[in-house]
């Protein structure tokens, strides 16, 4: 990979108002050079308006946009040379495949003969050499992406744009697709910036991960760190599931804590570095489905909690159980099939366990 | 038509009686102008094609059809450019003052031509275009215009703005993105409307009969005072021609629209 021929981007104090209503609230980000970043949130967050901004399609309300530290906040969208791929991928219906990727090199007044070798070599590059000469209509959902994709590198920017890229196809097709990005991603160099609702999609490709709500940018971070270390209870709920534990601390040391709910103390230790709540506040702590194992009857752990299957799916690799406890409320444990000691019944009483590094506190959301 | 309401019969024969109505006067001319007679009528004893002859080899006639000819070309460049020009200036700004542009650019469509004549004549003479070509093709080519706006209007909405967004994205200037883009995709809009715009100065009376006197005399003019002066059936066989000319120009455009989107 090579990092320096992808451009650096920064958001400094984005925001977006429709009239009274603020789509984007005073977002900063980073992206750097050769970086996979994706804008991960849901429905009306405000992905497709940031990168509408940085496409150059919507001008800010304030703050502004950094392109190598040089602000390009009032260049129109033709001046900006960044590649795009829309929501829908918006190819030419009335240009053939190779029509619509050499488009963006005939706008930029390229001879003939250079403008077919490079065409030739996108389309090679997303698979799509025998292609050339159907019209988009022609081509199914996946491919329609791939010459939407090689129309936006075919000109070869530093800085690629997508939204919501895979979001028209089936399962399969987006999986595969994924790998493609990715492999893409590497071979090309350039900066990406990704939009998604899709967690999966966030987690498998990207080197950073931006999540956004309400329009504004809860957390930002690679993906491991966010799924791991949750800063509030919306990210650990939108980046996979999470069971939730409401208490107040007690015992802090620098080390960790205990969090204490209704007649049970819950061993929470905390990584280096990470500050601990203060004493007798209420806290807030995460923990990962998958993290809870169910014990066998002589098993151990440093965290034990007992209570009753209230409902349980076979997912195939693995079981997903709802177990009723008694001081903790509802707590949802998935567990591979290899790994679960007991046949799982509903009403059967079980004891569920989790290392004291397994929950991690958050924040209770802003309303 | 499968699983549509069938039509009862008084339907249908409410449907055929009006069809019937509205193209009878049509076909009434076409017997007239093969008439054998020397004055408007139906033929008596056979049919003849002499009056069609009379009109072609008539340096008057032909000297009128080339007249309004040549005209219509103009005005429907004019309808076209201007028309197309606005339509898509609307649809880009699309705001609430460009709603208004569009009503003000329907007037000539609302505003009875009688009206717009006596108008267009009080400022063409100072100007001096009374009886000028160019004064009819402008005033033909600024009532075309509706025609024109109307049907790039219709083909624009069925356009898809992101193209526009994609094409500027990827560097094209406006001007490249017009060309590339927008135009190829309304094509068939302004086609049908610079069909419309030929047609209705082709066959423009009112504005000729107020703007226009001797020099220029178009084939309406010339048809409206043939039969106020006499009633030779040489205008039947005239507007037989202007019918079929008419008629093909339609068909024309049907098979392009057909062509556009089965394409
Ligand atoms: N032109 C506009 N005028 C008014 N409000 C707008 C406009 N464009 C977007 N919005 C609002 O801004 C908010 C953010 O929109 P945006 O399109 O950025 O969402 P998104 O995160 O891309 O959502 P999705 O995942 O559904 O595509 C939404 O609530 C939307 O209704
Ligand atoms: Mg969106």
């Amino acid at each position: 990979m090579n990092e320096a021929k992808g451009h650096a981007l920064s958001l400094r104090g984005l925001s977006k108002k429709y009239g009274e209503f603020v789509a984007v609230s005073d977002v900063s980000l980073e992206v750097g050079r050769g970086e996979f970043l994706t804008l991960l949130g849901p429905s009306g967050s405000g992905k497709t308006t940031i990168l509408m901004a940085v496409a150059g399609f919507v001008a800010p309300s304030a703050g502004a946009i950094l392109l190598d530290g040089r602000d390009i906040t009032p260049l129109p969208p033709e001046k900006r040379d960044f590649g795009m791929v829309f929501q829908g991928y918006a190819l030419f219906p009335h240009m053939t495949v190779a029509e619509n990727v050499t488009f963006p090199l005939r706008v930029r007044g390229m001879s003939r003969a250079e403008r077919d070798a490079k065409v030739r070599g996108a389309l090679d590059l997303v698979q799509l050499g025998a292609f050339a000469d159907r019209l988009p209509k022609q081509l199914s959902g996946g491919q329609q992406q791939r010459v939407a994709l090689a129309r936006a590198l075919v000109f070869d920017p530093a800085l690629l744009l997508l939204d919501e890229p895979l979001s028209a196809l089936d399962k399969k097709l987006r999986a595969e697709l994924q790998e493609e990005l990715k492999a893409l991603h590497q071979r090309v160099g350039r900066t990406f910036v990704n939009v998604t609702h899709d967690q999966e999609e966030a987690l498998s490709l990207s080197d950073r991960i931006a999540i956004l709500n309400h329009g504004r940018l809860v957390q930002a971070g690679a993906p491991g760190e966010l799924y791991e270390r949750p800063r509030t209870r919306f990210v650990a709920d939108f980046l996979g599931k999470s069971n939730f534990l409401d208490g107040m601390v007690h015992g802090a040391t620098a080390s960790g804590f205990a969090l204490e709910a209704g007649a049970v103390r819950v061993a929470v230790r905390l990584p280096d570095g990470a500050a601990a709540p203060p004493e007798g506040a209420r806290t807030l702590l995460s923990l990962r489905p998958e993290k809870v194992a169910l014990l066998a009857e002589d098993e151990g752990a440093e965290n034990i909690a007992e209570g009753r299957i209230l409902s349980f799916a076979y997912l195939g690799a693995g079981f997903s159980l709802r177990v009723a406890t008694e001081h903790l409320g509802e707590i949802r444990a998935v567990l591979p099939a290899w790994k679960a000691p007991i046949a799982p019944a509903e009403g059967l009483p079980v004891r569920l366990g989790w290392a004291a590094d397994a929950a991690v506190p958050v924040l209770e959301d802003a309303a | 038509m499968d699983g549509a309401y069938r039509t009862g019969p008084f339907g249908r024969s409410l449907a055929w009686v009006t069809a019937l109505y509205l193209v009878l006067p049509i076909l009434i001319v076409v017997p007239v102008a093969l008439t054998d007679q020397r004055f408007l009528s139906l033929p008596q004893e056979g049919i003849s094609f002499r009056h069609f002859g009379t009109v072609l080899g008539s340096a008057e006639w032909l000297g009128s059809i080339w007249q309004s000819f040549t005209i219509a070309v103009a005005a429907t460049v004019l309808s076209v450019t201007a028309g197309t020009l606005c339509a898509i200036g609307c649809w880009r700004i699309s705001r609430r003052a460009t709603e208004l542009v569009r009503v003000l650019m329907l007037l000539p469509l609302i505003i009875p031509s009688i009206v717009y004549a006596i108008g267009l004549y009080r400022y063409f003479g100072p100007l001096g275009l009374l009886d000028r070509f160019l004064g009819v093709a402008i005033a033909h080519g600024v009532t075309g215009i509706p025609y024109v706006v109307i049907t790039v209007s219709t083909a624009l909405a069925a356009f898809d703005p992101r193209l526009e967004q994609a094409a500027r994205g990827m560097g094209a200037s406006l001007s490249q993105t017009l060309r590339w883009v927008i135009l190829p995709r309304i094509a068939p809009g302004i086609f049908s409307g610079a069909i419309f715009a030929f047609i209705h100065s082709w066959d423009e009376l009112v504005m000729v009969l107020f703007i226009a006197s001797r020099q220029v005399f178009t084939l309406p003019r010339r048809i409206w005072d043939g039969i106020n002066e006499n009633l030779d059936p040489a205008m039947a066989a005239v507007a037989v021609l202007l019918i079929l000319f008419t008629l093909l120009l339609l068909m024309a455009d049907r098979a392009l629209r057909r062509r556009s989107e089965g394409g």
